[in-house]
């Protein structure tokens, strides 16, 4: 990038449109069109006048070079390492997994290495109950400010009072559709499976995640995404399994066959669902009417981090609404502080992947957090992959 | 005299206690830790908690497909693998020109120093959407998939594993007398039944140690499958690692495990029985 | 058949050769050529994790192979002085290292240290002065011994080979002639097992350092590269990546060359 918007350069209504359609067409990413047109100085400064800027990050501390973090696939901006990285000299290593037992399996095994994590809101008691997760010193987190979080969406990040993990952003699992392939419009869960199976033969995928894959082969039947009764997911297993041979693959990592054109549809988070559509204006995002998941991500320090200083110091970075937003505008998913929704472009705000309609919101159910440890859901996911 | 029996003694022992302890440790030990919890539970959360119950080996057909897999393309990939493998050992055992052999032979060795993972990679580039669908969209095909299917897992398979098949089957026909070959033809055989009946029945021990390297090293398969069948085409080996990743179930996996490495045994059993009765001889040593 | 060959070996390079193209693109995926440079080599060289994992990597190829090269030769020079009995039960568990898959060897080894530390651990905390008991974890020793066992069986294994085509002549003509067995060793069998020794471990060090499956289990906190790898691919791979990779092939390749040079001016006759 050669035009930093620290150089602060004026930039002409027509340049500014041309950038917005590049934006749009997707050749440029939304941290280059901020520095191009000077809307991310104008954030900047719109941040400091509203008592916004960062907390200095408390120098006496010693932060050592490098930690590490667990995160989701094309969750974050890569931007914001590197500059968390310029600010700190703390390198930070990127792990990314496709499921929360995956996560969870590598911390129940021990030694990890991760310094900050970034789990979902059902997981977050099972940690707790194996005490393996860091009860969070918010006198670290200058930056968090838990009266501008919607309670909606924080409520699980605390047990008995005490806060665990603190929230990154919401959204829902619903699917995407490369439209220019399957022209059939689809509004519920039962068409994903149907067409699955049909038009969509060997370029669906479903994600390698048990809540999800099994959750929304639930709502095919119409029972609860979070079912543990044994003939559901009876019924569940007999979906997947005949879906199997017409999958073009099980995997979290959906973005980039979707963007290659191998996969024509996919089970799909909001963020990714916004990261594509943004950019392939074709793959459109479908909630299912019959419900599905709403979740919260948040971010929390494992109790065996091998660097809890440079854990906080990066956690107390991302809670800064300047650098949260600009998170928010490369991974794409609603965030829960108030303080950044007030720094969002209105075309965010207004997008209809981001902030769906009421009646298909009202369905949506958070997962269960007796769906993360049952055994039956386990093997029954494992049994569908090994099929 | 005494003394010079326990010095013999001794340094045996002492040679040999190194690797003893390296096995007993690392090798015995574990075995035996997979047995034990092979007949535990799976506890609440994940992981093993001591029981003693056959259950996990009770549902071992649960995960019949990944065996079968397993079963099936370990032999189909290792044979084709010899398919491909046999005329370049040939090749560069009896045609090629001397001077070049040697440049040959590395070149066959060198794609080993750049990691496997790597490789695997670029092929799920080529076979991937911007790869070779790609290019042929430009002649009119279209949509076409070839990622994510058992013939990639089989392609995969070849290519990280030909060196391995190649090499044996090399050192068997290097060592094969050239004067044999001239006899054969002396005596009026065709070309086809000098190969038939000298070449590849003197070469067979080497392509017997090929064959059953390349199946054994197959059976354990996790990297190749995970990358090329897109958690589509599971062996036997990405169901176990699912076990410990995912639903961490623990006492499951270790049966998985241990009927793994009873089936690996068996193979090999069967291969070295087969290799016996096909070449009369021994396995090719590869030194 | 010519025609095959060369078939065969652009099969065989032509994903090497997308490594290294891939390593010179000047955009940020690995997926898309979007025009030359080789700032990825710059960066990766400064990238503190992807040189630690390379650092890893040499550092425990390098013990692994060494371990092994050495208690190999031991194991398989004892060997030649046991009993029968003693032979076919060292021959099944040696022959047993090499069999059993890596994913199993991973695992198993996972699961047994895991086990042994939740108890020595403890112990050991209890018995401390101390206020900061050392402890045991995975890390670079689990991955050294486990990558070692394999290794080790190999290596015992090709220099039983040479021993059994070793000229017994000599060694006898030796100790005829008053030289202590040490002096027998030193002059008349090491210098013929060596080349079996070097092989083993040239294999071993090849072994170690690609692999991924036995050192994803047991590393613990610890990263090599094809862990690093592996890592990528799911994040989606820079051609940092690819730099590293190119790197690797170029010292080998160039290590070949070396090594050929040497011998063939060390061996004239040839």
């Amino acid at each position: 990038m050669s035009k930093s918007y620290r150089d602060g350069l004026p930039i002409t209504s027509e340049e500014f449109v041309s950038q917005l359609m590049r934006l749009k067409r997707g050749s440029i990413g939304r941290r280059d069109f901020l520095g191009l047109t000077g809307l991310g100085i104008a954030t900047a400064v719109l941040g400091r006048e509203l008592g916004l800027s960062p907390t200095p990050v408390n120098a006496a501390e010693n932060l050592g070079d490098r930690m590490s973090i667990a995160t989701w696939p094309n969750y974050h901006d890569p931007a914001t390492f590197e500059n968390f990285t310029k600010d700190t000299g703390v390198a930070v290593q990127v792990n990314v997994f496709g499921s929360n037992e995956e996560m969870l399996a590598k911390l129940q095994a021990g030694g990890s290495g991760w310094s900050l994590y970034v789990p979902t809101n059902y997981t977050i008691s099972t940690y707790k109950k194996l005490d393996i997760i860091e009860p969070l010193d918010m006198s670290k987190l200058g930056n968090f400010d838990s009266k501008s979080e919607d309670g909606r969406f924080t409520a699980e990040g605390a047990i008995d009072g005490v806060v665990y993990a603190v929230p990154k952003n919401w959204g829902t699992t619903g699917f995407a559709v490369n439209t220019k392939k399957l022209a059939k419009p689809m509004t519920t869960w039962k068409d994903f499976w149907d067409v699955a199976m049909a038009e969509g033969d060997g370029r669906t995928m479903v994600h390698d995640y048990q809540l999800t894959t099994i959750g929304n082969a639930l709502k095919y039947f119409g029972f609860s995404f979070n079912s543990l009764k044994s003939d559901e997911l009876a019924k569940a297993e007999e979906l997947l399994i005949k879906a199997k041979p017409h999958l073009f693959a099980v995997s979290s990592d959906y973005q980039p066959p979707m963007r290659a054109g191998d996969a024509w549809m996919t089970m799909c988070w909001t963020n990714d669902g916004a990261q594509l559509n943004r950019d392939i204006p074709d793959i459109a995002y479908v909630l299912g009417k019959e419900g599905g998941e709403i979740w919260t991500d948040f971010y929390a320090i494992p109790k065996d981090a091998p660097n809890k200083p440079a854990g906080y110091a990066l956690l107390n970075y991302l809670m800064n609404p300047q650098v949260a937003v600009k998170e928010h505008l490369a991974n794409g998913a609603p965030s829960t502080d108030a303080r950044v929704n007030a720094l969002l472009p209105k075309e965010v705000l207004d997008n209809p992947i981001l902030y769906p309609a009421a009646d298909l919101l009202s369905p949506l159910e958070f997962g269960a957090a007796a769906t993360l440890t049952d055994p039956a859901r386990a093997e029954l996911m494992a049994r569908f992959k090994s099929a | 005299m005494h003394g010079s029996a326990f010095r013999h003694k001794l340094l045996t022992v002492l040679l040999l206690a190194p690797a003893t302890v390296w096995l007993v440790v690392f090798l015995v030990l574990p075995f035996v830790a997979i047995v034990v919890f092979s007949v535990g539970e799976r506890a609440p959360e994940g992981g093993y908690q001591a029981a003693f119950t056959m259950a996990q080996y009770a549902n071992l057909p649960a995960r019949a497909t990944a065996f079968w897999n397993t079963l099936i393309l370990a032999p189909v990939g290792a044979f084709a693998c010899l398919l491909v493998a046999y005329p370049v050992a040939y090749y560069l055992a009896l045609r090629a020109p001397e001077r070049w052999r040697l440049i040959l032979l590395a070149l066959i060795v060198i794609p080993f120093w750049t990691s496997l993972l790597m490789r695997t990679y670029a092929w799920m580039y080529i076979l991937g959407g911007r790869g070779i669908p790609a290019l042929l969209s430009y002649i009119g095909i279209e949509d076409l998939r070839l990622i994510n299917t058992p013939g990639a897992v089989l392609l995969g398979i070849v290519y990280g594993y030909l060196p391995l098949m190649i090499l044996p089957i090399y050192v068997s026909l290097e060592r094969l007398d050239r004067r044999l070959l001239e006899a054969s033809a002396d005596l009026g055989a065709k070309p086809l039944s000098t190969f038939v009946g000298v070449t590849l029945r003197l070469s067979l021990p080497g392509v017997m140690t090929g064959l059953s390297l390349v199946m054994i090293l197959l059976l354990g398969e996790y990297l190749i499958p995970s990358l090329l069948g897109g958690g589509k085409v599971f062996f036997i080996g990405n169901a176990l690692v699912d076990l410990f990743l995912q639903s961490r179930n623990w006492p499951f996996g270790s049966a998985i495990a241990v009927t793994l490495v009873f089936v690996s045994v068996v193979v090999l059993i069967i291969a070295n029985r087969v290799s016996t009765r096909f070449s009369g001889a021994r396995q090719v040593d590869l030194i | 058949m010519r025609a095959f060959i060369v078939a065969v070996f652009a099969f065989l390079y032509l994903p090497i050769a997308l490594v290294v193209l891939f390593s010179l693109n000047a955009g940020r995926h690995a997926s898309e050529l979007t025009g030359f440079s080789t700032q990825w080599y710059g960066k990766a060289l400064a990238n503190p994790f992807l040189v630690e994992a390379l650092k890893n990597s040499l550092f425990i190829a390098t013990t692994s192979a060494l371990l092994a090269a050495v208690f190999g030769t031991a194991a398989a020079l004892g060997l030649a002085r046991v009993n029968i009995r003693t032979r076919t039960i060292f021959d099944a568990l040696l022959g047993a290292a090499i069999v059993v898959p890596g994913v199993v060897i991973g695992i198993s080894t996972l699961v047994a240290l895991v086990q042994l530390f939740a108890v020595v651990n403890p112990f050991v905390a209890s018995i401390w002065p101390g206020s900061t008991p050392p402890r045991l974890a995975l890390g670079y020793g689990s991955i050294v011994a486990a990558h070692g066992l394999f290794s080790m069986a190999l290596v015992s294994m090709i220099v039983r080979t040479r021993l059994g085509s070793l000229d017994r002549n000599l060694v006898e003509a030796s100790s005829d002639l008053y030289a202590t067995p040490l002096t027998t060793f030193h002059s008349i069998v090491l210098p013929q097992i060596m080349p079996a020794i070097l092989a083993g471990f040239l294999l071993a060090f090849t072994f170690s350092f690609d692999d991924f499956i036995i050192a994803f289990f047991v590393a613990g906190a610890q990263t090599t590269l094809p862990i690093y790898v592996f890592a990528s691919i799911r994040r989606g791979i820079t051609p940092e990546i690819n730099a590293i990779a190119t790197i690797v092939l170029c010292a080998s390749v160039l290590m070949v060359v070396f090594a050929q040079l040497l011998l063939r001016k060390t061996k004239p006759s040839h």
